[in-house]
């Protein structure tokens, strides 16, 4: 008889596994990936290709480098990758899309310790980074090209959210705002589509209800208060909004680890979006406030700490 | 009275395939080994031998006199003679242990007598004599967790019957089949201890028990069947106590300050078993079980059978095996071979195949937070995990103090949810273990 295994407890195991998660997360954005395909043509398939492979070969290349052990085949680059290219406008230089997965991955990834140890979420400070760096091109400027049937051509290139901070002129209905057929980035105009992925997530249990709608009502509520259900709504459903509290105020490693200190970051997240765009007049609101709110979660974490039971 | 809000939300396969199965009485096994301690890493004392190779002993006698709390009387589990008293080993565990041949008569020893207590210490004096331990796996002495009723009023007795571990259900056959036993040791608590209140939490996966105890206790208004969500670790102290009372045990307090027991529903059965035949604790139900066993079974066995016995009575293996655990799935401690002997508070053999035994190799911490999460006690179990690879001690005990790793109770929960599959539990007690380490050196050097 062989040697029995003699292992602590517990010896069953739930099944969960954290490429299991990628994979969820990366089936998740399917739906808005091809939607925005669909909405703005090939050039959006090259942008998001550029951004996985790039992202994964960053990857690759720094743990090789590093002498590290070998990480990509846990998915994450690939999410970290698919989730900044949908946040890119079609117009963005495939060498800026690589650049900025190269910028997520190594320097806000990999350099604090890789997966699970990323301060901020990567794929939004390679938003922000590109957008700091190439002011302009990130986001807005692209006009839907749909790759079957001709472009609509009431459609502006400019982002609602533009034309909403300019006087609300030419603003697309609240069909086309669903259906993401409007200017902006790749993954951040078809609400539907980001509603499926959504409750894919909720479905397969990877993240909770909370912090996506938390998110979404608080900056509902406040401009239901300041301008309106109208304005509300199309705030809601545009700028990136769906893409940000769903796929990445969601991100395990740089929100709370705890309920409390999740519901606080969506609070937060909520808040300073309306803030930034309603009185900054900057539609770049829910990058910055996830960004922000990501340096904040270790005081949220210790700000909600709670007492075990039996303890002090 | 029920708390709406469980603190435990771990939903379990619970592999209970044995739960119609009444205990059957395996063959008599042809030697017994009884260790001489309990075999866990909490009491170190054992208790000494009073007898010696050669001597012929009857079932129920007394081989092994208990020192002290930590120990219990041993008493013979089969009559036969004494081959051997031999060094014995388990799981880090070290002692001696009585090696008896049994010469298949099962002859009962002619001294003991039906006992009959007439005030709290002579009550407990006869539950010492018993050797009754905690069967729920602590293996504490029952008589010295009643005795706490000597210095304060225990008006609460919570009785565990919630059996929230894969696989076992020795105590829920007990309940179904010994529940008049149930009610004596009731009936031996109120008189003797004076408690006013009997709450027994069983989970809701065991409708039967719950209907049938609900049922034989309809007309006393002391005792009240609480049906508890079936969730694991319900059965575990401060979970149970919680989910039953809403009380909690604070730190640096013990439960009998809160007027509260909690006794497993096994071992009261064995306590009132006592008094009913006079014969001390010599066998058990257990439940055999486990991928690599051919059939499976709730066993009546003798204390001191080995895995080889039961395993032999539920049919023999049908797969090699790759782990042999005494418990469940999640807490159960692994054996090291199919010679381990059964001890009193063993409620589950379970052998699992090659297959199960197999654990997935652990990756990185993703943050996820499902450790937390399912945590029944609110600790963060990454973090004792991220404070252990610290490389400097003092940082290391530091944050393992300020994260109050001492709180955990091993329940593995962390370890089962993990994505990453870290070995959360198993670092618990490594840091544990750790920071009692530095603690005791800090204090020495302090002054």
């Amino acid at each position: 008889m062989e040697q029995l295994v003699m292992s602590s407890g517990p010896h069953i195991h739930s099944g969960a596994q954290d490429r299991r998660i990628m994979l969820d997360v990366i089936l998740a954005l399917l739906p808005a990936s091809v939607a925005g395909v669909l909405i703005f043509g090939i050039k959006a398939l090259w942008v998001l290709l550029t951004c996985v492979l790039s992202a994964v070969i960053a990857e690759f290349l720094f743990n090789l480098i590093a002498r590290k052990k070998q990480s990509v085949g846990d998915l994450s680059a690939v999410v970290t990758g698919l989730l900044l290219g949908l946040n890119l406008s079609v117009n963005v230089p495939l060498w800026q899309c690589a650049l900025g997965s190269v910028f997520a991955i190594v320097l806000v990834k990999c350099a604090f310790g890789g997966i699970g140890r990323n301060f901020a979420n990567p794929a939004i400070a390679g938003r922000v980074f590109l957008l700091l760096a190439f002011s302009g091109t990130v986001a807005g400027g692209a006009a839907p090209a749909p790759l079957f049937g001709a472009a609509a051509d009431a459609v502006s290139s400019a982002t609602p959210l533009e034309l909403l901070a300019n006087g609300a002129e030419g603003v697309p209905s609240l069909g086309d705002l669903f259906l993401g057929v409007y200017g902006g980035a790749i993954g951040e105009t078809c609400s539907l589509a980001l509603l499926l992925g959504f409750a894919y997530l909720l479905l397969r249990k990877v993240i909770s209800w909370q912090t996506p709608v938390i998110f979404t009502a608080v900056v509902f509520l406040c401009y239901l208060i300041s301008d309106g259900a109208q304005i509300a709504l199309c705030e809601v459903l545009t700028g990136g909004l769906l893409l940000g509290a769903v796929f990445m105020a969601t991100d395990y490693a740089s929100t709370p680890i705890n309920a409390r200190g999740r519901l606080l970051f969506a609070l937060g997240c909520g808040l300073i979006t309306f803030v930034i765009r309603k009185f900054f007049g900057y539609p770049e609101g829910v990058s910055f406030s996830i960004l922000l709110m990501n340096l904040l979660t270790p005081y949220l974490e210790e700000l909600t700490r709670i007492k075990p039971l039996g303890g002090v | 009275m029920r708390f709406k809000k469980s603190i435990s939300s771990l939903k379990l396969p619970h592999y209970k395939s044995t739960a119609g199965m009444a205990a059957v009485r395996m063959p008599i096994p042809k030697e017994v080994l009884l260790p001489l301690s309990p075999m866990n890493a909490h009491s170190a004392t054992a208790s000494e031998p009073v007898v010696q190779v050669g001597d012929h002993v009857t079932v129920g006698q007394m081989i092994g006199r208990e020192k002290d709390r930590g120990s219990s009387h041993i008493h013979a589990s089969v009559s036969g003679t004494v081959k051997a008293i031999e060094p014995y080993a388990m799981g880090g565990a070290k002692g001696t242990a009585i090696r008896i041949e049994s010469d298949g008569r099962m002859e009962k020893c002619p001294e003991l007598q039906i006992p009959h207590p007439t005030n709290l210490d002579e009550f407990l004096q006869c539950v010492r004599d018993s050797g009754v331990v905690g069967l729920g796996g602590a293996a504490y002495p029952v008589w010295a967790k009643l005795s706490a009723a000597q210095k304060a009023h225990i008006s609460t007795v919570l009785i565990n019957g919630a059996e929230c571990e894969p696989f076992i259900t020795a105590d829920h056959r007990v309940m179904l089949e010994q529940g008049e036993l149930i009610q004596k040791g009731v009936e031996l608590l109120k008189e003797f201890l004076g408690s006013e209140e009997f709450i027994l939490g069983i989970e809701e996966n065991k409708p039967d028990a719950i209907q049938q105890l609900t049922e034989r206790f309809k007309d006393d208004p002391a005792v009240k069947i609480m049906p508890l969500s079936s969730v694991y670790p319900q059965g575990a102290k401060q979970v149970l106590l919680y989910n039953a009372t809403g009380k909690v045990v604070e730190k640096g307090q013990r439960l009998a300050s809160l007027g509260v027991i909690i006794i497993n529903v096994s071992s009261l059965v064995k306590m009132a078993e006592y008094f009913v035949t006079g014969m001390p604790m010599v066998e058990r139900i257990i439940t055999v079980d486990g991928s690599a066993v051919k059939e499976p079974k709730n066993l009546i066995v003798p204390i001191g059978c080995t895995v080889r016995d039961v395993v032999e009575a539920c049919g023999g293996l049908k797969e090699e095996p790759g782990k042999i655990l005494f418990g469940g799935a999640m807490m159960g401690k692994p054996q090291e071979s199919m010679d381990a002997a059964i001890l009193k508070a063993t409620n589950a053999v379970i052998v699992m195949n090659r297959k199960d035994a197999q654990k997935t190799a652990p990756s990185s911490c993703i943050h996820c937070g499902r450790c937390a999460a399912v945590c029944p006690l609110g600790l963060i179990p990454t973090a004792f995990y991220r404070a252990m690879e610290l490389e400097d001690e003092d940082q290391r005990a530091a944050l393992l103090q300020k994260e109050q790793v001492k709180v955990c109770m091993q329940c593995g929960c962390c370890s089962y949810v993990c994505p990453a599959h870290l070995p959360l539990a198993e670092t618990n007690t490594a840091a544990m273990g750790f920071l009692r380490g530095w603690e005791k050196n800090h204090k020495e050097g302090g002054k």
